[in-house]
């Protein structure tokens, strides 16, 4: 019998917990599961039959943790365990049920929460695949990072041609440990391609009901379903369902419809399995449709395009000098502000584009992805020109994302649409070919409709394909406005696909542009426009989407207008006197007012008098009364973050005038392999940033190579190492012992050419000389001392 | 399962090397935003499970044999506040690092009031018994490699979301885990010090002359 096969039935019977049996036949504290396959394999194999017995269709080797990080300590190789516990399942399978390699989380978390990285994890899944080939199906089970997830679908994809079912654990409360919503799972793992998705564990049948039924709303694949006999007691490790009970409660769970392969988890045994064979033995299968429209996602947060949503365009170094700048200095923290504060005006999804000649945009564009998902929850929309570009960010992409862009071009259409597919994304499609941009509606919609035919043929449905019938400057082309209006409305009505617009092109060359962009934006959502990619900054244009939404009756009772307008003030500290000096607004925490106390003094005085003669000593007061325990660590960081928005200020007006920026010397500063603490580096970085220091930040779990090999790419002489752990501290050792002995790094009279500081709680100063250090820094503000006396400024 | 409706502010501020600054209105506004914030993404879980001593391979070295001298039993326990809280940390950390640096102190502050919670839980439920402090790895020569053991022990990976790394720091990053001897005989009043920690050399609180009484 293979999968398909069975996948015809009614509903599929799996079977029930394997770790409960265990314990009951005598598994020691301590002991690993998966080493019984070896040792004690008539154990398994009698549990395994229990189960037939009771009517399993498909069993689950005992491979839960098998991977070879859990199983670095059992004495046995990866290789070793799959294959006994796949010898042990077919055994007691026989003919009577397939058998399905079990995997579980590696037990590690991955980043941005843990250190483990998205290939280490892909690495770790495609040993367990290659191990287990000897099974009919992989079940992923229990899996609360969807990240992590998708690096097992895609090394089961990629290692093997067997069907993939995919299974998260969800808290009560919707969401897994890591955050992950249902919709975001069910949406990314149907993209993924995965035959079955569902939750198993954690809770009992009845607290996962409505997490099924969320299921059932947005996705159309069977839904596999394992709850947990009820809720474990802390002390007896029982769980508080019976067998009929289990049963019973299943049986409302299979009536929501879609509902196909059905088991138990913890606590479930042979008889739970009985019961539910009784359940199902009785009914027919339910398909039912999902009722939600085309969505993309992140991790947490699901948009569903079911009417107009925000796409923010400023992450784009086009035209951008600072952005252009940040890029070259590797400043991803400058482009996560960008992300932030386009989110808190209103963007629903984010625009990312990193081209740039100067850099490596694959490398770039990964970095940003990362940090991106580290720190927002709204989905993203990638967009290079490069198919490799393309296809590296979504690897490591953690959700459905939209792909920014494909065209009519055979070339395009080749290199991008297969990416759209493997990955599960969402595309848009440019109406334009070989030919250009035609000039008609009646072009751009034929263009667009061959652009989704071929997405069909791929098996990439027309939802998920976002046209967009591109904005012509109506200064050099008046009619073509009305064209593309008309190529939206029919792509609308005759597709059925969504439309996007990149709006502000529009009224390029014509005075009073923010006018033009705001009609032309209104009468666009009119024709049906659901995705307009503007600056969610610019408060017309996101005001006019709000607007739109009510007038058209989508935001109901005006709800979120009315939020976005009447928001809670927050608390804002007094201002003393209007009569204030720049070095009391720095000293006293005043951000906006000593942003513009620097530009008033700019009209009368050179850039470099204010920041030596009053950024830099109002600085030093602050840092001295923070050395003689006057003000507290939070008070230092804020008068640094106002130092910062005043060197802002005096950056942007040099850069209009054309001279470079002040820099007083380039320091790297990372937080050494291994180590994720990374808020004393980031404090050190915000003083450093505002005493004039160009700092490369190159973030936390950094590898001694990449270290070594910015200073030599960027040739900067000071190195800043933060480690939190004693066990992290031989990464410290590592990077200097590697600096030290790096060519490229050594003078011709045999000394180094770079120069390290470091700090870290368990750092002391001897320690800091035994490792190498040139100088021990014990706190932030010794960290701007010692950048002082190296740059000697 | 445990609920946070207030952080221990003057612990947070501790940490924060407050202890004799006083505040002025700004950081007061400070303060309270950042405990609004916290306590909306904490999502305070813990494990812990009563062990017998003997070949439990726990005991690793001397300061340990000497806590738990006496001590049949113990209780392994572990405790997080989640991984959003982390999140939120890098968050602010990119829009205002004075934030993040108070949300941090905040956070820790949230996982000790976590386990002082989860102690009190273990103590009633095991009402006729007598404990030792909470002990844990890292602290003195007890070695922090012995997290994942722990870890393992309690199945925390898979219960609580809690997992460590390769360098044995845990994560989510505000996390604890600690032992904690039983027996049913009093045990000597001990008091955690100084002498057994690895941060004497370079500790705040001792230069100032204050203890950091965790």
């Amino acid at each position: 019998m293979k999968f398909n096969e069975l996948m015809k039935n009614d509903f599929i019977l799996l079977d029930g917990a394997t770790g409960t049996m265990l314990q009951k036949s005598g598994l020691k504290l301590g002991e690993i599961p998966e080493t019984l396959n070896i040792t004690r394999p008539e154990t398994v194999i009698d549990i395994h039959k229990q189960y037939i017995e009771s009517g399993t269709q498909i069993l689950t080797t005992n491979t839960f943790g098998a991977n070879s990080y859990k199983m670095k300590n059992s004495g046995y190789t990866v290789q070793e365990l799959i294959g006994a516990a796949v010898k042990n399942a077919r055994s007691a399978a026989g003919d009577k049920a397939l058998v399905a390699l079990e995997i579980g989380p590696i037990g590690q978390l991955l980043e941005p929460a843990g250190s483990l990285s998205f290939d280490e994890a892909y690495e770790y899944f495609k040993e367990e695949i290659l191990a287990g080939q000897d099974t009919d199906i992989i079940f992923f089970e229990t899996f609360t990072d969807l990240l992590e997830l998708k690096a097992g679908v895609l090394a089961a994809k990629e290692n093997s041609d067997k069907p993939v079912v995919a299974s998260m654990t969800f808290e009560k409360n919707g969401r897994t440990f890591a955050g992950v919503s249902v919709a975001s799972a069910a949406i990314t793992l149907e993209g993924l391609g995965v035959c079955a998705l569902g939750v198993n564990c954690s809770l009992g049948p009845d607290e996962l009901a409505p997490i099924v039924k969320e299921f059932t709303e947005w996705t159309s694949l069977p839904i596999f379903v394992k709850p947990n006999a009820g809720l474990p007691d802390p002390n007896s490790n029982t769980y508080n369902v019976t067998a009929e009970d289990f049963a019973e409660s299943m049986d409302k769970i299979t009536d929501y419809g879609t509902v196909k392969l059905v088991g138990g988890c913890c606590g479930t045994t042979p008889d739970y399995i009985k019961a539910l064979k009784k359940v199902i033995d009785n009914k027919n299968y339910k398909k039912a449709s999902p009722k939600k429209d085309t969505a993309v996602c992140s991790a947490t947060t699901a948009v569903e395009i079911n009417q107009p949503r925000i796409i923010g365009e400023r992450i784009n170094p086009t035209g951008k000098k600072l952005f252009k700048e940040a890029l070259i200095n590797n400043d991803i923290d400058y482009i996560l502000s960008q992300a932030i504060s386009q989110i808190k005006a209103g963007a629903d999804i984010l625009d990312v584009n990193v081209g740039l000649p100067e850099i490596d945009e694959k490398d770039m564009m990964v970095r940003v992805i990362k940090a991106l998902q580290s720190v927002v929850d709204v989905p993203l929309q990638i967009d290079s020109t490069k198919p490799d570009v393309l296809e590296a960010a979504l690897r490591v992409y953690n959700g459905k994302p939209i792909i920014n862009s494909v065209n009519g071009e055979e070339k395009s259409l080749n290199a991008v649409l297969p990416l759209v597919k493997k990955y599960g994304a969402t595309v848009i499609g440019l109406t334009l070919d070989e030919d250009g941009i035609p000039k008609t509606a009646e072009g751009r919609f034929n263009i667009a409709k061959r652009i989704v035919e071929r997405a069909n043929k791929l098996g990439i449905p027309s939802k998920d394909v976002y046209i967009d019938c591109l904005t012509l400057t109506v200064s050099a082309e008046q009619p073509a406005c009305k064209e593309t209006l008309k190529a939206l409305h029919r792509v609308k009505t005759e597709l059925g696909c969504k439309t996007c617009l990149g709006v502000s092109n529009i009224s390029f060359g014509l005075p009073n542009r923010e006018l033009i962009n705001h009609i032309f934006l209104t009468m666009a959502l009119e024709e049906g426009l659901d995705l307009p990619i503007i600056n969610p900054n610019d408060e017309l244009m996101t005001g006019a989407v709000r607007a739109y939404k009510v007038l058209a009756d989508i935001d109901k009772n005006s709800k979120n207008f009315i939020e976005s307008y009447n928001e809670i003030k927050t608390e804002k500290p007094k201002i003393v006197s209007s009569h204030i000096s720049l070095t009391d607004a720095i000293i006293n925490g005043l951000k906006s007012e000593a942003a513009s106390l620097t530009e008033k003094a700019l009209e009368s005085k050179d850039a470099m008098e204010i920041v030596n003669g009053e950024l830099i000593p109002a600085l030093d007061k602050v840092g001295a009364d923070f050395e003689s325990n006057k003000i507290f660590l939070p008070q230092l960081i804020q008068s640094a973050n106002v130092a910062q928005s005043c060197f802002e200020v005096i950056k942007k007006h040099l850069s209009k005038n054309d001279n470079t920026p002040v820099s007083k010397g380039k320091i790297i500063l990372a937080t050494v392999k291994g180590d994720i603490h990374d808020i004393g580096k980031n404090i050190v970085k915000v003083l450093l940033d505002n005493y004039g220091y160009t700092v490369v930040d190159l973030g936390r779990d950094v590898a001694p190579k990449v270290i070594v090999k910015t200073a030599i790419d960027m040739d900067i002489k000071l190195i800043g190492l933060s480690a939190l752990m004693t066990t992290t501290l031989k990464s410290m050792e590592d990077t200097i012992a590697l600096a030290r002995k790096t060519p490229e790094l050594i003078n011709p009279d045999g000394s180094s050419k770079v120069i390290f500081f470091v700090g870290g709680a368990v750092l002391t100063e001897d320690y800091a000389k035994k490792i190498g250090a040139d100088y021990y820094c014990k706190d932030a503000k010794e960290s701007v001392d010692t950048a002082k006396k190296v740059f000697d400024n | 399962m445990i609920v946070l409706t207030e952080i221990n502010r003057a612990e947070a501020l501790r940490y924060l090397g407050a202890g004799k600054v006083e505040l002025n209105e700004s950081m007061e506004a400070l303060m309270n935003s950042c405990e609004r914030d916290i306590l909306k993404a904490v999502s305070p879980k813990y494990l812990y499970k009563k062990i017998p001593l003997e070949n439990s391979g726990l005991l690793i070295g001397n300061s340990i044999n000497e806590h738990l001298k006496n001590c049949g039993e113990a209780v392994l326990m572990c405790a997080t506040i989640g991984a959003e809280v982390d999140k939120l940390i890098r968050s602010a950390s990119v829009t205002d690092m004075a934030k993040a640096v108070v949300i941090d102190a905040f956070a820790s502050a949230a996982a000790e009031q976590v386990c002082e919670k989860a102690e009190k839980l273990i103590k009633e439920e095991n009402p006729d018994k007598y404990f030792t402090w909470r002990f844990s790895p890292g602290y003195s020569d007890y070695p922090i490699e012995l997290q994942e053991k722990f870890l393992n022990i309690l199945d925390a990976p898979r219960k609580i979301g809690l997992c460590v790394n390769e360098s044995s720091l845990l994560t989510p990053t505000k996390s604890v885990t600690a032992i904690i001897g039983v027996s049913d005989k009093p045990l000597e009043k001990k008091r955690r010090g100084c002498a057994g920690c690895n941060l004497r050399k370079t500790c705040q609180y001792r230069k100032s002359g204050e203890r950091c009484e965790v």
